[in-house]
Formats: C-alpha cells, structure tokens, sequence
C-alpha cells in the first residue's frame, strides 16, 4: 500500500496520538483493540471523525450495531497506529491516503480467529475439501471433537497468513498445495539475554507444487490472545549469512484504546505462545 | 450493466432511430439497480449488456444457506444485493458458505470464485452458470 501524508492541524476535540518508534528490521509489533472495552459514544464519534467518507461509508453498510463497531474499530486502529509511526511530521490519522496497488508484496500475513467459533460444515469433510492430506490425516486422528475444532482454526489462521503473507491471494496458493505443521523444535536460538523466549513447537511450512517458493523462508507464530482469539502472525526469516542458527521471531504486542491507552501485554497472560519460535 | 431479478425482460430494437434521451423498457417486475452507459452517442455505436440474474429461487436458496452460516437473526434483512462482507461474514464464513452452496446444488467452485463472489447474487448467477454447464 502507498500512503501519503499531509501534516495538518489537530483537531481541538482529540489529544494529540502519543508517536511511536519504528520497530528495528525483522521485528514485528502487534496491535488489537477489544470492542467490548470501547463504550464512550464520544469516543466512537470521534473514531468516525477519522475515517474517509468512503471508509464510513463501508461501516454504515454493516448490518448491524456490533458490526458497525467492530468496523470502525478496525478502520481506527489501522489509521492512528499507521499514524503514531510517522516520525518526521507530526501526522493526523485522518489525512493519510491509502491507495492500493499490484506491486505491494506484504511479507508478512495475519489472521485472526475467535477461539469459539463453531464450524456450520463437518470439520473432515470440509478438510478434505480445502486442506492438503497431511492435514486432513492430522485433524482425523483428534478424536477429542472440541480439541479437533480448536486445532483446525489454528491451522486455517497459520494456513490463511502464509497466504497473506505471499501476497498473492487464495486463488493462487489454494490451501490444498501446502501444509503446515507443528516440529520439534531443534534449532538453537539466539537471544538477548533478559528478553524471553518461547520454544513451544517450530511451524514449518511444506509446499507440495511449487519448487520456486522456498518454504523455508517463512516463520510462524501462533499466539492466543486475550484467552479468546487465535492469532497467526507469518513473516520472512531473518537470513544469517553463514551460519546455521535461526533468530526467532521478535514480537512486541499492545493492546490499545486510540487516544486513550496502550497496554505492552507481551510475556503476560494476555498472550499465550502456541506454536512458533517467538521472542517477547 | 443492468442488474435484474425477473424472469422476463423485453427491449425495445436498438436501431438508428433510438433516441439517446430514450431509456429501453424493461419489463420486469422488480429491478434492483439499473445503470446505463453515458449516453453520447453515435448511432449504432450504442451497447448495452444485460447480465441474465439467476432465478429467484435459487437466490432464496443462497440467502438461507447464508442465513444459516452467519447464524442470522430472523428478522435481518438477507437480498440478493446482500454483501457477505457486510453481513459480516470473514474469509473462513465466506469458505464455509461456498462449501454450503457446493452441497446444496451439487457442484464445485473454483477457488478463484470463493475470492469474486461478494453478494448472494454474485453467488446464485454463479451457480446457475455452472449448473447450465453441467446440465447442457
């Protein structure tokens, strides 16, 4: 995406956004904001303020209240946080353009999943339908049927942000041409000391057609946030010249009210480290 | 393009005499968005394409399978021009709902169809292609 930036005066009714540090290469900051924590319709007016008439356009056509929020949320934290990162201009959320075009390549994809989602279609049939056989093999020997639920949302939110993070949508990386999978993790990480790391499982990716995409480029994190979403984070490895050790993923998560608070909720309960190789 | 959910349609003949001021007749019973090329026009350089909707039953059918995938209330409104998005169905809602319609009419999508359809019409015409094909 190309964003531009006008800088403009604030606007008297909101504090200025709090700037923040870009994080360093090969480091990934996470942001979530909880609906259910944002009450003040003040606050939700404002949030409106910010958006593009476009943008508030596509909130309105949400059915629904819980929708329309859920929307302008989203479209809020995009624009302060996108906002707050800008550090030569002191930016207004409100004047950044977001133009799309085909040359983006994200390099890096999420997904995120409520951990209760309940599935309409039978779990098998619709892996056998979508997922690669690998997969399928895995899912069928849960016999526990929650347990087989829960870990096929984790694998649709780590299948759909490898795909993301590839960038070139679901038609041309169809889910059935991968699997990902939980492996011991082997490798020896390096870590400054202080900072701590989770060594659950390392997610691998295997493709079944595709020799040009290395696999192995590709790190994972599956995380469990606020004890109720299943978030996969997919980014590039960081490539060592010569040598042999992977780094982990570094990961900072906040959860944030725009303009009213940031909580640094990583290494606490509020992010449980289920798969990946992550440092906090 | 015109976007229609009756049956039946008539047109007026393009010809040399239509004026550009002139909007065909379209017979229809009810039309859910109508919208025209620019009309400045040479004769004879006038184009209009009507897409042929998928029957109205089949769009009931999309709308209950969709209905029962967003665990919709009864009273919320669920059309043809309802976009998933909006209903406030995510990718895994928009698959599962694929799926749903795969079953109820025997069929199968592309994976690029999963990423195109965006409202219950999208999806009905689609089947109704593919049934078309199939039954041919």
């Amino acid at each position: 995406m190309n964003i531009r930036c006008f800088p403009r005066k604030f606007s008297s009714a909101l504090p200025p956004l709090v700037p923040l540090q870009l994080p360093s290469p090969m480091e990934t900051h996470l942001w979530y904001i909880l609906p259910n924590e944002v009450k003040s319709v003040a606050l939700l007016n404002q949030y409106s303020e910010l958006l593009s008439p476009c943008e508030r356009e596509n909130v309105n056509r949400m059915g629904g209240d819980q929708l329309k929020k859920r929307a302008l949320l989203a479209r809020a934290l995009v624009r302060t946080t996108i906002a707050r990162y800008q550090t030569n201009c002191q930016m207004n959320p409100r004047s950044l353009k977001f133009r799309k075009n085909i040359y983006g390549k994200p390099e890096i994809g999420i997904d995120v999943e409520g951990k209760q989602r309940k599935i309409k279609n039978d779990i098998i049939a619709f892996a056998q339908r979508y997922f690669s056989p690998c997969e399928v093999k895995l899912l069928t020997a849960i016999s526990d049927s929650e347990i087989q639920r829960q870990e096929f949302i984790k694998l649709w939110t780590l299948k759909e942000a490898y795909v993301k993070a590839l960038g070139k949508g679901f038609s041309a990386v169809p889910f059935k041409t991968f699997t990902i999978r939980f492996k011991a993790s082997t490798i020896r990480c390096f870590h400054l000391p202080g900072n701590s790391v989770s060594e659950a499982s390392e997610v691998i990716v295997e493709s079944s057609d595709d020799p040009k995409n290395l696999p192995n480029n590709w790190q994972f994190a599956l995380l469990e946030v606020a004890a109720s979403h299943y978030v996969a984070i997919c980014t590039e490895k960081d490539k060592i010249v010569g040598g042999e050790a992977n780094r982990p993923m570094k990961l900072t998560v906040r959860k944030t009210i725009p303009f009213v608070e940031d909580v640094c909720v990583s290494g606490t309960d509020a992010v449980l480290v289920l798969g990946g190789i992550i440092e906090q | 393009m015109a976007s229609l959910t009756g049956v039946s349609l008539k047109l007026t003949p393009l010809s040399s005499s239509f004026k550009p001021t002139q909007v065909p007749f379209l017979g229809v019973s009810n039309v859910n968005s109508v919208s025209f090329p620019s009309l400045t026009m040479r004769p004879g350089s006038f184009r209009i394409r009507i897409s042929c909707a998928a029957k109205p039953e089949t769009v009931d059918k999309v709308c209950k399978i969709v209905r029962k995938q967003l665990a919709l209330p009864a009273d919320s409104s669920v059309t043809g021009e309802s976009q998933f998005a909006a209903l406030g169905a995510d990718s895994l809602d928009t698959v599962e709902i694929v799926m749903g319609l795969e079953e109820e009419f025997g069929i199968t999508l592309e994976e690029e169809s999963a990423q195109s359809i965006s409202t219950v019409q999208d999806a009905a015409d689609l089947i109704e292609k593919l049934l078309e094909k199939k039954g041919a």
